[in-house]
């Protein structure tokens, strides 16, 4: 028996959606200067979220995982952003652009800001694509609308959306009636499935996580990707000496530190996300054969500090409820944000 | 940027519920990333306040506690009927090395008496005192705070000469780190300047200070010299301190309600109120007790910041970043180096 000349990669299992900036690079453009340097700016001079590119090469590790990657930024930046993402050693299978090029010249002005006209027909046209029985885990950012668009996606293609509220939705959202109908036709195509998972928005502008509670359970609000990795443990994704790697980069690279993150683990933990077993795995990775304990040096208590901050809560809270998401409700979420918040006391 | 300074906030048994308390320690952890709240109180009070509020899930962590000491109740009495009240686990937090400083705006009896059953006092200092700041005319120090510190207003109601020593060590050392004032005036309150003037206790303690090296001391000031700043630190007993201090917000509190019987009384002095709106503005931000935090209780081992019971969210945060210089230049170590050897 001869061997095959090629071997097929396995269909993924795992698809990971992940916007770009602000989701993981670090890129400001509230003003029109900021835009500018952003624009202009090399590959090198452009910075990625601490524990981002981390967390992307341990799910990628796995080998039936599918990267995809749907940014706002402009068509003409994608071999500044391949070279960024290849400098932080991340292999990805999709990387789509936005075309704002032809929204100009159509004069589509609202497009060029336009998020649900934009990403939704992107992620379901990718999705008629992937394994039906393929799950994913998303990952944007609370400076736009991605909360929003994620969870409409996820409830279309499980079938939880009716047709008539999906066009509701298109229509407030201000959605140009050709990619509405690009939207509705991909939709048809994917076979009802429930696929996603998670739903991570990085507080990028630190939105008070109950803000998004209006999207239930399923969207977890993180204040860095080593909460996202603890959640990816506890839902099979990563093993503990993934989410060590994760942590130790960020140690490493961006000034993350015991207190730091026993602080974001407690944080997951005080919001209903049941972690207690992630714990006494981390524990156990750390001091088991592999001793990672000795690769986050200078902070050995990183165990005891765990269990402290578990201890410290009494009882686990419970986990929050599921709800019905009312996306006609939440419609002024979908819609692009213009003024970035500022900390004022109300007294 | 200074290593990570995490201070203690007991969030509860404040007029204004836990709410008010975790905003300022949220803002806090937006403001100043190398402070860290350490939140102790009602676990689901706190997870409520915070769901809705901004803040850096990454500087903030929590610390259940079942109970809590109200306003109305008797120290001893609720802390030892009360072991898991709010007040003694953040002392205890402090105590054990697991936050640098303590921050309550809860009630001030149980929060010295859980102090002083928790902490040390510093060797050479007898007794504790609680510290206030004052708006003066004059401004003070590198951070032209205008405001002097006033010490004992209330921690003890007699103090010995040694006590009146210790105390104006521990408010030099407080001015020097808080107001960047390197070297302050410190000053015993009395009936006169003479050094004979005032009980025995003020007299003895005038010659201790006068014999003293490393402090400022510029004698006797009276009364009237409170508001006008004449120094930086003042040093009185409990009970003359507790009396002064009332005794001046009252004098504030009358002046407002004068000019708002004026406001309302006749147009022409409303428009003289007018406009002298940005003056009046200006006096209102200087006197604004909000932002200086809170009052300091010296001489313990551990650093402890009293917030006002009435403290909103902006007085909580300043209190934090007080509390926060106070531990990273090690106040308690600068109190030992000051006092007599």
């Amino acid at each position: 028996m001869s061997l095959p000349d090629r071997i097929d990669p396995r269909p993924p299992r795992h698809i990971y959606r992940w916007d770009l900036d602000k989701t993981y690079l670090q890129t400001e453009f509230d003003t029109f200067r900021q835009l500018m340097r952003t624009a202009f700016q090399k590959a090198t001079e452009k910075v990625a979220v601490p524990g981002a590119a981390a967390l992307i090469r341990e799910l990628r590790s796995r080998g039936d995982a599918q990267l995809c990657i749907i940014s706002g930024s402009p068509r003409q930046m994608r071999s500044v952003l391949e070279q960024k993402l290849r400098l932080d050693g991340v292999e990805w299978d999709e990387l789509v652009l936005k075309d704002n090029v032809r929204n100009l010249l159509r004069g589509r002005f609202k497009a060029l800001r336009g998020q649900v006209g934009y990403k939704l027909p992107v992620m379901l046209e990718s999705r008629a694509k992937a394994p039906p029985e393929s799950d994913e885990v998303l990952f944007g950012d609370d400076a736009e609308a991605d909360a929003f668009i994620y969870s409409l996606y996820a409830d279309l293609v499980a079938g939880r959306v009716s047709e008539a509220v999906l066009r509701q939705v298109l229509e407030a959202a201000a959605v140009y009636p050709d990619d509405a109908a690009r939207i509705v036709v991909s939709w048809k195509k994917i076979p009802t499935a429930d696929p996603v998972r998670r739903i991570f928005v990085y507080l990028e502008r630190l939105t008070p996580p109950g803000r998004f509670s209006r999207y239930g359970p399923r969207v977890v609000p993180i204040f860095n990707y080593f909460q996202a990795a603890l959640v990816l443990m506890a839902d099979g994704h990563l093993s503990a000496p993934q989410v060590i790697r994760v942590a130790i980069e960020m140690i490493q690279t961006s000034g993350y530190n015991l207190l730091t993150l026993s602080n974001s683990f407690q944080d997951l933990v005080r919001r209903g996300l049941p972690l207690e077993s992630v714990a006494k795995s981390l524990m156990q990775a750390l001091e088991g054969p592999e001793a990672l304990i000795g690769a986050i040096r200078p902070f050995p208590d990183i165990v005891s500090a765990f269990t402290k901050r578990l201890a410290a809560l009494g009882s686990a809270p419970p986990p929050p409820a599921a709800v019905a998401i009312d996306y006609l409700g939440l419609i002024e979420d979908a819609r692009p944000r213009r003024v970035k918040q500022h900390d004022r006391f109300e007294d | 940027m200074p290593g990570p300074i995490t201070i203690a906030f007991d969030v509860m048994g404040a007029d204004f519920g836990p709410a008010e308390l975790v905003r300022g320690a949220a803002h806090l952890s937006l403001e100043a990333p190398h402070i860290h709240a350490l939140l102790v109180g009602d676990r689901d009070a706190i997870a409520e306040a915070l769901k809705e509020t901004r803040h850096s899930g990454e500087r903030i962590s929590v610390h259940h506690a079942s109970s809590f000491v109200a306003m109305e109740e008797k120290p001893a009495e609720a802390l030892a009927r009360k072991p898991d009240a709010s007040i003694a686990l953040a002392a205890q937090l402090v105590a054990d090395g697991e936050a640098d400083a303590l921050v309550t705006s809860g009630n001030t009896g149980a929060g010295i008496l859980a102090c002083a059953q928790r902490f040390k006092l510093i060797p050479g200092v007898r007794r504790a005192a609680l510290a206030a700041v004052f708006p003066t005319r004059k401004p003070h120090g590198e951070n032209e705070d205008p405001f002097s510190l006033i010490l004992d207003v209330g921690a003890t109601v007699e103090a010995s000469p040694d006590d009146l020593v210790a105390f104006a060590v521990m408010g030099t050392a407080y001015a020097k780190i808080v107001s960047r004032n390197p070297n302050p005036t410190v000053a015993l309150l009395s009936n006169g300047t003479e050094p004979l003037k005032g009980p025995a206790s003020v007299v003895e303690a005038h010659q201790k200070l006068r014999a003293l090296q490393g402090l400022r001391f510029v004698g006797n000031v009276e009364g009237v010299d409170i508001p006008k700043g004449t120094v930086d630190v003042i040093v009185c007993d409990g009970f003359v301190g507790n009396v002064c201090l009332k005794m001046l917000e009252g004098v504030q509190e009358t002046v407002l309600e004068l000019a708002q019987y004026a406001y309302k009384s006749k147009l022409r002095w409303r428009a003289g109120l007018a406009m002298l709106s940005s003056g009046i503005r200006r006096l209102k931000e200087v006197t604004d007790w909000q932002q200086y935090g809170g009052a300091p209780v010296l001489g313990f081992d551990r650093i402890f910041i009293k917030a006002h019971g009435r403290s909103k969210a902006r007085a909580i945060a300043n209190a934090g970043k007080v509390a926060a210089k106070a531990a990273a230049a090690d106040l308690c170590r600068a109190i030992v180096e000051g006092l007599p050897k």
